[in-house]
């Protein structure tokens, strides 16, 4: 489901369609931005803004190192690695064979012993078959060495459906927020793309950094100077009085877009953009919603055992008290995405679905 | 043929043998049948020559990865037997701080990456050791233990091929000990000759005697030649037996009794080093049964300290899950 334009708010999917394979040589590297109240901005893809944080980081530091299918010599099937290699050499950026359960147990011995690897794994439906790596060594490893090993790795993956049916499509960030030694962020705009994903580099922690393929193409605002945006912050995107909407990845774009059409119906949302889901700042969230009293949490993921779930549970433990009306979840309906548009537009929630949630949070739907 | 070996040398394997088959002993005569042991141990006995040919062929800065069945590599590249009993025995002084126990044993003093009780997981985690040993030319190669069931696995398969593909220094250990659980090869593998999985990936490969620690010893240092100076993997089958369960508790319904019986009476690592020691270097068997009793006096005080140690305060559990920022 691809977003519509909001480039006032930092959202990927601007008017400007500019050519997302702009060459790389102009991702922008240690420049100060112009004010520190207002940092310079400037328009690029969101494939463009992970390509940028890539860049970066290998420039900053020779451990660090990308490894995936298609990422070299062809750029990546979203262009996010492209003229990585030519710019780096084969040495750093790998192309490898179709090997998830390598890629992904490669890079954990790789970071084993100081290198900071970055792995691809194209779609998130593929996290399965890298999972037993990724859940049940890159996360626990550490916790079971009793603290002395480090597995500072990045996974990259894309969810989404845009298109491509159930075993393309899936939105899978439950499966990974439910592993202790994991962190999980899921960036929806290009500052984010790229500042997250900096910060998941550096981590020296196993991260996970799911992108959502129907922003890659998409512009938006990245600050012009290298910014890193913290895992476990999140952002309050507009503020408003009435209801919480509370998302992430591309559905945080949808929400801020839900949100004006409430404002014209005279229902001020407060939009908050979780970014991190692990560690994810509830504190942030619980905040809001003892101002609002109202809570809707929407994502493109399956509603039932989604992470919406457990945002609702930690308010419903942790602020009780403030709610004026039942939290809402949005999400996908209980199915496997489909392929035929109108069938994946049913399945998959979007702006109408937000809106239609916050209005019946606030007893006018 | 290789040629024997140094009578110090074999003398040093043949301890090093004895120091494992007490420590598994102690375990499954003393410890486990006391209720001292939770849940799943493993245990290495009848494949000591393996391991130990192994490790005492790497250089102190390669890697070493295991499996489940890891006591025994855990300690004969280095680890102090007192901490690994204390892991086991889930205590405070415990390798691991008694998070992981006898299936997960770590020791980086000794670059004992661990072990690793996912079949075939530490496959592609030592490749990536590999790729960094070739990245950072740190000249250590990563030697990695799986059994005969890991050869089954995508994860062998898969790392097989891009070690080949990138020429990784990765030096993979076969112990086929002919059982997976309770699965013999030839009810599991299409090719029972596993050395033959390496031709399909162009990877330099030699069978060996399991059970003999001077063959093992001598496979072992002609396949870390190749791997470290030709940067490279190599795939060294040993053809072992455990004379012992999959387990502590496994029962053996599925192979024969007289087998054990058998290759215990035949084949054991430890009789054959002692005959080889006796008959071939002169040794007396009074300075046999002088090793015998100090490594064993060793063990049982190794025990001792590890019974001494007391149990990891709860609170720990919370501890160790994440790194701190840098």
């Amino acid at each position: 489901m691809p977003p519509t334009p909001d480039d006032r708010r930092g959202y990927a999917g601007a008017a400007s369609r500019g050519d997302p394979d702009r060459p790389e040589d102009r991702a922008p590297t240690g420049e100060a931005p112009a004010s520190p109240a207002a940092p310079a901005m400037r328009e690029v893809a969101y494939a463009l803004a992970v390509r940028t944080a890539l860049r970066e980081e290998m420039l900053r530091d020779q451990r660090v190192i990308v490894m995936g299918e298609d990422i070299g010599l062809y750029g990546g099937v979203y262009g996010a690695t492209r003229g990585l290699q030519r710019e780096f050499g084969e040495q750093r950026v790998r192309d490898t064979p179709i090997s998830e359960a390598a890629i992904a147990g490669m890079c954990i011995g790789a970071a084993i012993s100081g290198m900071r690897p970055v792995a691809e794994i194209m779609y998130c439906d593929f996290l399965s078959i890298a999972l037993d790596a990724i859940a049940n060594n890159a996360a626990k490893l550490r916790y079971m060495s009793g603290g002395q090993l480090s597995i500072p790795m990045v996974i990259r993956t894309a969810a989404g459906g845009h298109g491509y049916a159930a075993q393309h499509s899936q939105s899978l960030e439950a499966w990974v927020t439910h592993i202790p030694g994991l962190k999980v962020v899921t960036p929806g705009t290009c500052a984010d793309a790229r500042g997250l994903l900096k910060s998941a580099i550096r981590d020296p922690n196993p991260v996970v950094v799911i992108e959502h393929k129907a922003l890659y193409q998409t512009t938006g605002p990245m600050p012009a100077a290298e910014t890193l945006e913290p895992i476990g912050v999140a952002k309050v995107t507009r503020e408003g009085a009435d209801v919480t909407l509370v998302s992430w990845s591309a559905m945080a774009g949808i929400c801020l877009e839900a949100a004006q059409e409430l404002a014209a119906q005279g229902i001020e949302a407060e939009v908050i953009d979780l970014r991190s889901l692990l560690p994810a700042d509830f504190d942030t969230v619980l905040g809001s919603v003892r101002k609002t009293g109202r809570l809707v949490v929407a994502h493109e993921a399956v509603s039932y055992g989604g992470f919406g779930a457990e945002v609702v549970a930690q308010l419903a433990e942790r602020a009780w008290g403030s709610l004026k009306a039942a939290p809402t979840r949005v999400g996908a309906r209980f199915a496997p995405v489909p392929f035929a548009e109108p069938m994946e537009e049913y399945v998959l929630p979007g702006k109408k679905e937000v809106i239609e949630a916050a209005q019946r949070c606030v007893g006018t739907g | 043929m290789a040629e024997r070996l140094p009578t110090e040398q074999l003398l040093g394997l043949y301890e090093d043998m004895l120091r494992v088959r007490f420590f598994e002993e102690k375990i499954d005569q003393e410890l486990f049948p006391a209720g001292l042991i939770r849940g799943l141990t493993h245990l290495y006995i009848g494949q000591e020559a393996t391991g130990v040919g192994v490790i005492r062929a790497l250089e102190p800065q390669d890697y070493v990865l295991s499996t489940h069945r890891g006591h025994g590599h855990c300690l004969t590249r280095g680890s102090d037997p007192a901490r690994i009993y204390a892991e086991i025995l889930g205590r405070r002084d415990g390798l691991c701080r008694g998070k992981g126990g006898s299936m997960h044993l770590c020791d980086m003093s000794t670059n004992f990456v661990g072990a690793n009780p996912v079949v075939g997981a530490d496959i592609p985690i030592a490749a990536g050791l590999a790729l960094a040993c070739k990245y950072l030319e740190s000249g250590a190669i990563a030697a990695v233990f799986f059994g005969d069931g890991a050869m089954n696995t995508g994860a062998f398969h898969e790392s097989a091929n891009l070690a080949a593909l990138w020429k990784l220094p990765v030096f993979l250990i076969c112990e086929n000990n002919r059982y997976a659980i309770s699965v013999s090869v030839e009810r599991a593998s299409a090719v029972t000759d596993l050395a033959n999985r390496a031709c399909a990936y162009g990877i330099w490969h030699e069978t060996v005697d399991g059970m003999n620690v001077s063959a093992v010893y001598d496979a072992a240092r002609r396949a870390v030649e190749v791997c470290r100076s030709h940067q490279q993997p190599v795939l060294l089958v040993a053809n072992t037996y455990r004379f012992v369960g999959h387990y502590t508790k496994d029962t053996l319904r599925y192979r024969p009794p007289e087998e054990a019986r058998d290759m215990f009476r035949e084949h054991d690592p430890i009789h054959r080093a002692e005959r080889d020691l006796a008959d071939n270097c002169g040794l007396p068997m009074e300075a046999l049964i002088g090793i015998r009793e100090r490594v064993k006096r060793e063990i049982d005080d190794a025990a001792a300290a590890a019974l001494k140690s007391p149990p990891p305060p709860a609170e720990w559990a919370l501890e160790d899950v994440y790194a701190a920022d840098a």
